[in-house]
């Protein structure tokens, strides 16, 4: 199934192990800033639309995750 | 017996020290190097091979062996004896209700809580009584030690790694104590949940750090427990409103009071599942008001239902005090109860 990754800045360490010991060392993701549960709606938003865009990069891209390469 | 870990050659103990703790191995505190005479001692004691299959790991698939759970018991201070109480709870926690992988790597910070029902505790020496939550014995500490120990070197629940916890607590250390069921007259935890009477069980629960009360100034099991309600009340307020498996741990000054007045620990429950609750609103007044929006006359209830608590009969012999241990976050981990001894996964021939 297509799918994109998000992840929060503080956790891009943590996903980069996981790709690694889960034998996909350079799975991409999108990132947006930390923390996202105190963020108010705007600042929410704002980083949803970025992601988003990402994320689409990542769907269609060649290089994203279960792409063709 | 054939050990297929990779040997290492140190020149003495001192050396060995600097070489495991160089490598990220240890909890911070020394280790028993793991000769290989001491990890054959271990499974020898156990029964088991070296490549004996524990489990997987569900998230990472990973393959968990006696002859690595034997190493770490051994570097955590185990004695043979231990051993078959590690492998019982390592067992419990791949189960897939534990969610092993979610409990280690949360930011939440929680340990795991072993509690060890049946006449092995007693046979491997762990005590029941005085400290019971913490060094109470070197049985008890060492084989929650073991656990964490496996969970580094086997899985990566290093700090900064896998393991994300904000602040953690102590019981990442240990968090491991046995059932006074000599000194209760109530049924053993293990039993309660379904295991045969008379077995050597582990239990294994996702738990944040214990939450001592104390009351000393009734009889009464109602106001006994009220206070234990209101310290679950406290934690649903400060840190999740979702309800979990919670445990209880009920020293002997308190339990007299329950024994003198009939009540079983399925009474505890049930008192505790009615009073343990609070209303959504209530986080308005701990800062969290951005969050109850309009659901604030929601009640939420520590317990999805009585079973959900543990109710565990331990502590030394004197002074009104009890503990409630949390769980790491809701429901997402179940507490998981096995056999010492026995194979939950093997096919019967």
């Amino acid at each position: 199934m297509p799918s994109a990754g998000i992840m929060t800045e503080t956790f891009v360490s943590a996903a980069e192990l996981m790709a690694r010991v889960l034998g996909a060392e350079d799975y991409p993701f999108a990132v947006i800033e930390h923390p996202i549960s105190s963020a108010d709606r705007a600042t929410l938003a704002a980083r949803a639309e970025r992601a988003a865009a990402d994320c689409a990069r990542l769907l269609l891209s060649r290089e994203g995750p279960g792409g063709p390469g | 017996m054939l050990l297929s870990s990779t040997r290492h050659e140190v020149a003495d103990m001192m050396a060995a020290q600097e070489f495991y703790h160089s490598r990220g191995w240890t909890d911070g505190l020394p280790v028993v190097p793991p000769t290989e005479e001491a990890v054959e001692a271990c499974l020898e004691w156990a029964g088991l091979v070296p490549d004996h299959l524990v489990g997987v790991e569900p998230v990472r698939a990973r393959a968990i062996t006696a002859e690595k759970l034997a190493i770490n018991a051994v570097m955590a201070g185990c004695l043979p004896m231990h051993f078959p109480v590690v492998v019982a709870a390592f067992t419990a926690m791949l189960q897939e209700p534990f969610l092993l992988h979610g409990a280690t790597a949360s930011t939440g910070g929680c340990a795991v809580l072993v509690v060890v029902n049946g006449p092995m505790a007693a046979e491997v020496g762990m005590d029941a009584t005085f400290n019971a939550l913490a060094s109470s014995d070197r049985a008890s500490t060492a084989i929650g030690r073991a656990l964490r120990l496996c969970l580094i070197n086997m899985m990566d629940v290093r700090p900064g790694a896998i393991d994300r916890s904000v602040l953690g607590h102590p019981g990442k250390i240990s968090y491991c104590l046995a059932e006074d069921e000599a000194g209760s007259q109530w049924l053993p935890l293990a039993e309660e949940r379904g295991m045969p009477v008379g077995a050597s069980c582990v239990t294994v629960m996702a738990a944040g750090a214990p939450r001592q009360l104390m009351n000393e100034w009734t009889t009464v099991p109602e106001e006994i427990l009220d206070t234990f309600a209101s310290e679950m009340r406290a934690n649903m307020r400060h840190y999740s409103i979702w309800p979990g498996n919670y445990a209880i741990v009920v020293p002997p000054q308190l339990r007299a009071h329950f024994h003198a007045a009939g009540w079983s620990k399925a009474d505890v429950r049930a008192y505790l599942f009615e009073k343990a609750r609070i209303l959504r609103s209530e986080w308005a007044e701990c800062g969290k008001g951005a969050v109850v929006r309009d659901r604030g006359g929601w009640e939420y209830t520590a317990l999805s239902e009585p079973e959900d608590l543990l109710v565990i009969a331990a502590g030394g012999p004197a002074g009104g005090f009890g503990a409630v241990i949390p769980p790491w976050l809701g429901p997402k981990s179940r507490a998981v109860t096995v056999a010492i001894g026995a194979c939950v996964d093997c096919e019967i021939p």
